[in-house]
């Protein structure tokens, strides 16, 4: 009921100052200089303005679905012998609800000071000087101080008047959250005659539904198309800032236009937009420069590895912990026919053979099958011993395997040269060209590795996609679901599992040997546990069994700390909030599947069927509209009566 | 009439207790038959036993004639047994339509490749399996649900999309599990009307596990007594009914002593 406002306010309150101090420790205030308050504020009040509509319109559904003594629903309004709200037993909100507000107010301004003291105290400790912790000195206290528009070397001479900041800091914080708080308290008390009444009308409306689709659908394009400028030679915008700022450019790009394709409508629309928009993320790899070029070329390396994680445990639901394991097959298998001098063992038997070890014995796209296969066969070997293991047991074994192909590249030094790696990897030709031939023109070397990692991961979710939506697809999650009734319903178990492990691993491989080819030497540390968590991490982050988010969560999780290189040691730390945040904000992960949405909602909300907590954007601004409308014909009826 | 099902001399041992003991039971082609006993009685380790998930330390199980023991659980689907279960293990986050499809794996035969490439072959034949899931919805009557996710469908309902789901696989025995446990009057009625009309329009032969009296002696045609692991008792519902052995089982010694007609129960 009403109190929600005052613990939806506190709560968007926290969320915001935890999504600040992450923001902090990964070092973005600092990179966008002077323009960090304005960006973040914009940031926080789009948050706000997003939750505060799911906020009110709890609200408004607590009105309307509560019956009362009469358990005639507020909807029925219209009806011969309805009843007024008031008498439905639900009173419009009268002192409850000014307390609510008062409480939201109260909770809001709290968070407010909060940040805005933590703030300055940072800020403050810069300018005199004062040393705060030897770890977070370095980052922390610049990007604090930029939070509120002070540049480092402001600080250095002593040019801070810090009040002045604190009470820049104060008002936005403040004026923000009054405003916002204010729109709500209007829609309570039914002040249409406000004008923040009338501009949340607004916002419910037709139109400016139809415009922000539109918007959504559009922003991508804008983005890439600014990209491309900035690419322009003699074009800055962000100084000395231009390269991670072109990339993290690139990065909302991306996803925004997986957002653009939900947004479009199925058919003829949303064809012509994805059209559009691999065109546009095609045309990437030769506008961006090889640092932007070799970041989206690792994410996309990790697409493919979500996109076939997510099919042992997102479809299948077998909880790996191992699957680095496949990758490094993939990779070493690629590393071998292409680099064989690096491999003691193998350059002495090919001299045996009789030939030459100087030279690759496979190209790119020759080895490509034999790296899948090989990886697929490591699938295999994996899945008959833990067949008949399920969760916790299958994650513990699946952990030692991916450790134990870690620890065979470590120690078989006369196959795998050990620690030293296998060097001078080649990177892959195009109908027989050498790779340096074409690339150096138009694309930079890490941008043709982009450009194959983006068609390779297209066809991986092709397939991964397809493969999903057949009997395949049904019989994987059906043993999901539940594995006795599944076999008893015919599902063969043994197969239907070592389909999953192999199919997985082949991607695995797939990107294996791309990610060798990227990095030209790879090491046994290249393929440590973390590979795993990561791969695991985005689908969870991304939302587990959905290809789109997958992407998103790369994206997010290989794209972003790439951003913030230089702070590295804080990207664990930072990681775990955003996966806390993440995991408070939307359960199901960024873009969940459909499936895993009924899953989440139904363990929140027992009664009520899919959960409004996750609809789509559009779907909630539908239910908001629907209810607006309801509600504000429950006032105008329950006026009606009251007047002459 | 021969032998669809033919029980012979089965005992299942849990560690020290006997689960099953020593079963001897034939079920006719195109009957109806219940097995009733009081909880614990061994019903459900049977059809577990008939449907793979337990293996018999002794006796044989033939079905059309061929033997059962030893097969996994799928390939006695494949064979024609299909069952659903006493406390519903639909797959939950699937649709109505989705659990069907599950049902009908067996009888799908496209490969992972033409899923891949959408053959004309493949699309054929999902197109044909969903249009066979939907007229077994329809049987059932739940074809208004199809695009329901099935934990959100209605107790009773969910009991009638696993019959569904095993119609799937195209059986020519149906074992059903409580088929109305847990459901009203009405339901239960329907439930009873589906059993028969699975028999006389589908020409599926049912064996199933019922506590309702009602039910069981309205739908069988023939009733096999479990108790303690043993079959005390076979034959016509009235026969059941007079037994005194079973009226013990359920009710005790001592009312053995009065007139069975005034147990109510039987």
């Amino acid at each position: 009921m009403l109190p929600i406002l005052a613990n939806g306010a506190f709560r968007n309150g926290l969320i915001v100052f935890a999504f600040l101090g992450y923001l902090i420790l990964i070092g973005i205030p600092g990179r966008l200089g002077g323009s960090a308050l304005p960006i973040l504020a914009l940031v926080a009040a789009l948050f706000f303005w997003v939750r505060l509509r799911r906020d009110l319109s709890d609200i408004e559904g607590s009105f309307l679905r509560t019956g009362g003594a009469t358990g005639k629903p507020g909807w029925r309004i219209g009806e011969p012998g309805h009843t007024s709200p008031q008498e439905a037993g639900t009173p419009l909100p009268g002192r409850e609800g000014t307390l609510a507000i008062r409480k939201g107010l109260l909770a809001g301004i709290t968070t407010g000071l909060l940040i805005a003291v933590v703030s300055f105290a940072f800020a403050s400790a810069i300018g005199s000087g004062t040393s705060i912790q030897p770890v977070l000195d370095k980052v922390v206290p610049v990007n604090v101080a930029a939070l509120i528009g002070v540049s480092p070397g402001q600080i250095s001479n002593d040019e801070v008047p810090p009040l002045r900041y604190l009470l820049q800091v104060l008002f936005f914080t403040a004026a923000g959250l009054i405003a916002a708080l204010a729109a709500v308290a209007a829609r309570v008390h039914g002040l249409q005659t406000t004008a923040v009444a009338r501009l949340s009308t607004y916002l419910d409306s037709q139109l400016f539904r139809k415009a922000a689709r539109f918007a959504g659908i559009l922003l991508p394009f804008l983005l890439l198309a600014f990209i491309a400028w900035l690419g322009i030679p003699g074009v800055t915008a962000f100084g000395s800032n231009e390269g991670t700022v072109r990339l993290l450019l690139t990065l909302i790009a991306t996803g925004s236009g997986l957002f653009a394709l939900r947004l479009a409508h199925p058919g003829r629309e949303q064809k012509t937009v994805a059209l559009l928009l691999a065109l546009g993320v095609l045309t990437l790899p030769f506008i961006l420069d090889q640092f932007q070029n070799s970041v989206m070329g690792l994410v996309f390396i990790f697409v493919m590895m979500g996109l076939g994680l997510n099919i042992v445990v997102g479809y299948a639901g077998l909880l790996d912990l191992g699957y680095v394991a496949f990758f490094a097959i993939g990779a070493y298998t690629y590393a071998f026919l292409s680099a064989p001098f690096s491999s003691p063992y193998i350059s002495d038997l090919l001299t045996f053979l009789g030939i030459s070890p100087a030279n690759p014995l496979l190209g790119y796209w020759t080895a490509l099958p034999v790296a899948m296969l090989t990886a697929a066969i490591g699938g295999i070997l994996l899945g008959i011993p833990v067949l008949r293991l399920r969760g916790d047991y299958l994650a513990i074994v699946t952990l030692g395997f991916g450790e134990i192909i870690r620890l065979f590249m470590l120690n078989l030094g006369e196959l795998t040269n050990g620690p030293r790696g296998i060097l001078e990897i080649s990177q892959p030709g195009l109908f027989g060209l050498a790779p340096q031939s074409f690339s150096s023109g138009l694309l930079s070397s890490q941008g043709w590795i982009f450009l194959v990692a983006l068609v390779s991961s297209a066809v991986v979710a092709f397939v991964a996609i397809r493969l999903n939506d057949s009997r395949l697809g049904r019989a994987w999650f059906a043993m999901q679901e539940d594995e006795d009734v599944a076999e008893a319903t015919g599902v063969h178990l043994v197969r239907t599992k070592l389909l999953a492990f192999a199919i997985g691993a082949t991607f695995a491989g797939m990107a294996g040997q791309l990610y060798a080819s990227r990095q030209i030497n790879i090491f046994p540390e290249n393929f440590s546990l973390f590979v795993s968590i990561d791969a695991l991490a985005l689908i969870i982050v991304g939302g587990i069994g959905s290809p789109a988010g997958i992407v998103l969560g790369a994206l997010a999780l290989k794209g972003l700390p790439e951003v913030l290189r230089g702070v590295d040691e804080y990207r664990i730390v930072a990681f775990a909030a955003l996966l806390v945040i993440m995991m408070i904000v939307r359960p199901a992960g960024i873009l969940p599947s459909a499936r895993r949405r009924i899953q989440v909602s139904s363990t929140e909300d027992q009664i009520s069927t899919p959960g409004e907590e996750d609809l789509d954007e559009e779907e909630l601004d539908e239910v908001t509209g629907r209810r607006a409308q309801a509600a504000s014909a429950n006032r105008e009826a329950a006026r009606g009566q009251e007047g002459p | 009439m021969t032998a669809l099902l033919s029980i012979q001399a089965v005992t299942k041992v849990f560690g020290g207790l006997t689960a099953v003991d020593n079963v001897d039971l034939d079920i006719a082609e195109r009957s109806i038959t219940s097995l009733i006993g009081p909880n614990g009685a061994g019903k459900t380790t049977l059809f577990n036993c008939l449907t793979g998930l337990h293996r018999p330390e002794t006796g044989e199980i033939l079905f059309d004639g061929r033997s059962l023991i030893g097969l996994r659980p799928d390939e006695i689907t494949a064979r024609g047994v299909a069952r659903t279960y006493q406390n519903i293990r639909l797959f939950g986050r699937m649709t109505a339509l989705e659990n069907v499809l599950v049902g009908q794996h067996l009888r799908l035969h496209a490969s992972h490749w033409s899923a891949i490439l959408r053959s004309a072959r493949q699309q054929a034949e999902e197109r044909a399996a969903r249009t066979f899931a939907l007229e077994l919805l329809a049987f059932v009557g739940l074809e208004s649900h199809a695009e329901v996710v099935s934990t959100n469908l209605p107790y009773g309902e969910q009991r009638l999309l696993e019959v569904a789901r095993a119609l799937g696989s195209r059986p020519s025995l149906l074992l059903l599990d409580e088929p109305a446990a847990g459901m009203n009057p009405s339901e239960t009625d329907r439930m009873m009307e589906l059993v028969h009309r699975l028999r006389d329009e589908m020409g599926i032969t049912i064996f199933l596990i019922e506590h309702d009296m009602k039910v069981v002696m309205s739908v069988s045609e023939t009733v096999a007594v479990l108790d303690y692991g043993e079959k005390i008792a076979e034959g016509t519902p009235e026969e059941v009914r007079a037994n005194a052995r079973v009226v013990e089982a359920y009710l005790g010694p001592e009312v053995v002593l009065q007139d069975t007609a005034d147990t109510p129960n039987l």
